[in-house]
């Protein structure tokens, strides 16, 4: 395949290369050279060959060709009419497509860099003289940040919070002196869904995890509005019990079964991430039974959730009334942090139906009642309030990869969205929810209308996130992409890893973040286990900031190596020390 | 002046791909001669054969062609199998290449057919092993013609791999795409494109109409595709109602 005129001109300091068998007389031109981009793949397996006293494309556009010319391989001077007096040491010896962004060296910043950003209006950044590759950049001095800078408030969520000692099954819920007593009547209640054919519910105390557990469907935090609306005002909530809803249909298939978690729970969960049960967390288990067969079907998965809602909206009924000292009190403000560039966060949930889907905006808190489920609205980019989403404003029904899907808990405790809305150098806009649609179409479709949604936001940077891998790698590049085509620096951040591996990419995804956190790179069917971190969470507001800024993020190397991004969080904890 | 906190030397963690090189055999006789096969991603086997393993499997299944469509059944995690469930021909459309054969529309159906789960696969068992086995394996029944269903994500990517394995062995393929971007980074010779969901890739479960002409136009399009990697978008939109 030849190359356009474009890609010829950004390609100029790159081998030259003839994409075919080319004869004696020929002008080289961007209709007779390979494409470099595709070089790596080429050389990789074994079609092609790059040569030391290889020519770069600078030094064979224009000139003749003295004999009938071979694909595939270096031109070298030899093979042209012209002479060519190449500088030598100058030359690369392999592609250097992946490296020439590397363009800051110890020898470049002699005395000051000066870095405009854009994106904002009147910053600029003086860097320290002198200072080597890794080192952190504290692009302010001291007293500038003494200066007042006017924040807008846009509304306080209040989390009471109390303690979880102990956890009884009764015959009426109830919360008093840290003893939570869960109404196993309410069994009754929840067989009425359609489709349900069994509910148990026991408890597994901390000490007790090497019990056999169905898959993981779902780790559910305990809470409930008080007062005001989802996301403003205030909220009871419990800590040290959770809830965990499993699943199978009558035939003892495991329910939204890509990969389930079936097995002992100590082994079956990654405890302390931010959607699983933490270590010492008392786990109320509700086990549910559907119809056979509905396990891959959008109704069977959504009725166990239904059933488990049933039983947990009496424990948070109970919770309401509750009038003893909180534990905790957490203030969470929605803040516009005015004259701080502007950014958002785009989560791309999974969206194609079946079991793949999730309930935006419950009415109580990590609820099912009352939402809208994004499958339903298109998929389409829907904004929640940071505060909305640390109150519980999705609810998980996703199915896929155990490892790398997002539990309901994940989003109550989304490590991105406590850290960007608690960092005082930036203006969190609002949080985008978008769906990965099934059919090719919608998918472009969610992707466009998300582009413009961040475009109207005026924003200066923005992380893209996707649970799972595969399909909606599709969604996650062509999300990056219409956010990228706006001018605004993206970061993406997704388990990828060797099992994950991108399967489309572009431009655009210049600055990813990888969540894998298995030693082999594979999706390890062991819960929560590669999802967002706080140390993924970190990384990811570094490498935006950093890009935000203008500074080069350097090119990936071409296979997932788990040191690449050790050696990024070494730079991160630094950072954030 | 406010603070941005920024670091030299970070690096991007993920590789984003580019398209492999090109492998391309173009159809060199009329279909109406030619032996024609099927392979799926979409996990379809027998009802007697062992059931993929539904989080990541690189084994497959010997379809025999001569095998009632009612004798076949989905092992898939990746996807709702509801539409399969109805009708096997959405994903493998083993009915409509015996009814193209009675017609004379193809030459024969190739004796064996393939199944395989495609699904959180392993890339490297699917090229070294799967892609290189069936390819053989069909070369030795002197197929001509083979083509492709995906079913999820990496399914398509699977899948992908298999046809060029094929495609390398002489064979003239074409995937039947619902995510044709991902057959299309990944490498796909010919790509026909339905509007289709992820499940129901060769038609709309009982529509025989539906399915016919996709298989048809896919067959047509081996025979007028010029160039590796080409896309035909099909006229033919089907809504899976979750």
């Amino acid at each position: 395949m030849s190359i356009t005129q474009e890609t010829l001109k950004k390609h100029m300091k790159d081998p030259a290369i003839l994409c075919c068998l080319t004869q004696k007389g020929t002008v080289i031109g961007a209709e007779e050279l390979e494409d470099p981009t595709i070089f790596p793949d080429m050389i990789e397996s074994g079609l092609m060959e790059v040569t030391e006293d290889g020519l770069l494309i600078e030094d064979v556009v224009g000139k003749t060709l003295a004999d009938d010319a071979d694909a595939l391989k270096s031109i070298t001077a030899d093979m042209l009419v012209e002479p060519v007096l190449p500088e030598i040491e100058n030359k690369p010896v392999k592609p250097v497509t992946q490296k020439n962004k590397t363009a800051i060296t110890d020898s470049t910043i002699k005395d000051n860099i000066h870095l405009e950003i854009n994106e904002l209006k009147g910053l600029s950044l003086d860097l320290p003289a002198g200072f080597s590759l890794g080192q952190i950049v504290d692009s302010g001095s001291s007293n500038e940040t003494d200066e007042t800078i006017e924040d807008i408030d846009k509304g306080e969520l209040t989390h009471f919070e109390y303690k979880v000692n102990e956890v009884k099954i009764g015959h009426e819920s109830s919360f008093e002196n840290g003893v939570l007593t869960v109404n196993e009547n309410k069994i009754a209640d929840s067989l009425k869904i359609p489709l349900v054919k069994k509910v148990s519910i026991d408890v597994i105390k901390p000490e007790e995890r090497h019990v056999y557990t169905e898959t993981i469907m779902d780790v559910v935090p305990i809470a409930t509005k008080v007062e005001g609306v989802l996301g403003e005002g205030t909220s009871n909530i419990l800590k040290g019990a959770v809830f965990m809803l499993t699943g199978i249909d009558e035939a003892g298939i495991q329910i939204h079964e890509f990969g389930s978690s079936e097995g002992f729970l100590d082994e079956k969960m990654a405890f302390d991430r931010p959607g699983a049960a933490d270590e010492k967390d008392i786990i109320i288990r509700v086990h549910v039974v559907i119809e056979e067969n509905t396990g891959m079907e959008r109704r069977g998965p959504f009725a166990a959730h239904s059933a488990l809602d049933v039983i947990m909206q009496d424990v948070r009924d109970s919770l309401k009334k509750v009038r003893e000292t909180p534990n905790a009190t957490y203030h969470y403000q929605d803040i516009y942090r005015k004259g701080r560039p502007k950014v958002v966060l785009v989560k791309e949930i999974m969206g194609q139906g079946a079991m793949h889907d999730n309930v935006l905006m419950p009415t109580e808190p990590a609820g099912v009642l009352g939402g809208q489920k994004n499958v339903d609205l298109g998929n389409v980019p829907v904004v929640l309030t940071p505060n909305e989403v640390r109150d519980g404003g999705i609810h998980a029904l996703t199915c896929i990869g155990p490892a790398t899907k997002e539990m309901t808990r994940h989003y109550f405790r989304e490590p991105l969205v406590h850290a960007l809305a608690d960092d005082e150098e930036l203006n969190l806009m609002g949080v985008v929810f978008i769906g990965s649609p099934q059919v090719n179409d919608e998918k472009m479709y969610v992707s466009r209308r998300l582009g413009r949604t961040i475009g109207a936001m005026d924003v200066a940077g923005a992380i893209v996130t996707t649970e799972g891998f595969g399909n909606n790698h599709i969604d996650f590049a062509a999300n990056i992409e219409a956010i990228g085509k706006q001018g605004v620096p993206v970061v993406g951040v997704s388990f990828c890893a060797y099992q994950g591996q991108l399967v489309v990419g572009n431009q655009y995804m210049d600055a990813m973040v990888e969540i894998n956190k298995d030693a082999e790179g594979f999706e390890n069917e062991i819960a929560a286990y590669s999802s967002i971190a706080e140390e993924d969470a970190n990384r990811a507001i570094l490498m935006l900031k950093t890009k935000m800024a203008g500074i080069p993020i350097e090119a990936p190397e071409r296979k997932w190596d788990a040191s690449i991004i050790n050696a990024n969080q070494t730079i991160t904890n630094e950072s954030v020390e | 002046m406010m603070k941005l906190t920024t670091a030299v030397g970070l690096k991007s963690e993920i590789f984003v791909p580019n398209t492999p090189p090109a492998v391309w055999s173009p159809l060199t006789k009329p279909l109406a001669e030619c032996r024609v096969a099927f392979a799926t991603a979409g996990g379809i086997h027998k009802k007697t054969q062992k059931p993929f393993n539904l989080s990541g499997d690189s084994t497959y299944r010997i379809i025999e062609s001569d095998t009632p469509s009612d004798e076949l059944m989905v092992s898939h995690g990746g996807f709702d199998n509801s539409d399969i469930n109805k009708d096997v021909n959405a994903m493998f459309p083993i009915d409509r290449l015996h009814e193209l054969e009675a017609d004379g529309f193809i030459g024969s159906v190739a004796p064996q057919l393939f199944g395989f789960m495609g699904g959180g696969g392993n890339v490297k068992n699917f090229k070294e092993k799967v892609g290189p086995e069936i390819a053989d394996l069909l070369k030795k029944e002197h197929v001509d013609v083979c083509i492709i269903t995906g079913g999820c994500g990496t399914c398509h990517r699977s899948a992908t791999i298999v046809e060029r394995a094929i495609e390398a062995k002489g064979i003239s393929t074409c995937i039947i795409a619902a995510l044709p971007p991902i057959a299309r980074q990944q490498g796909a010779p010919r790509i026909t494109a339905p509007h289709v969901p992820i499940g129901s890739n060769a038609g709309e479960p009982n529509n025989i109409k539906m399915q016919t002409s996709i298989l048809k136009d896919t067959l047509h399009f081996v025979e007028d595709a010029e160039s590796f990697g080409s896309l035909k978008v099909l006229p033919y939109e089907y809504r899976h109602n979750v």
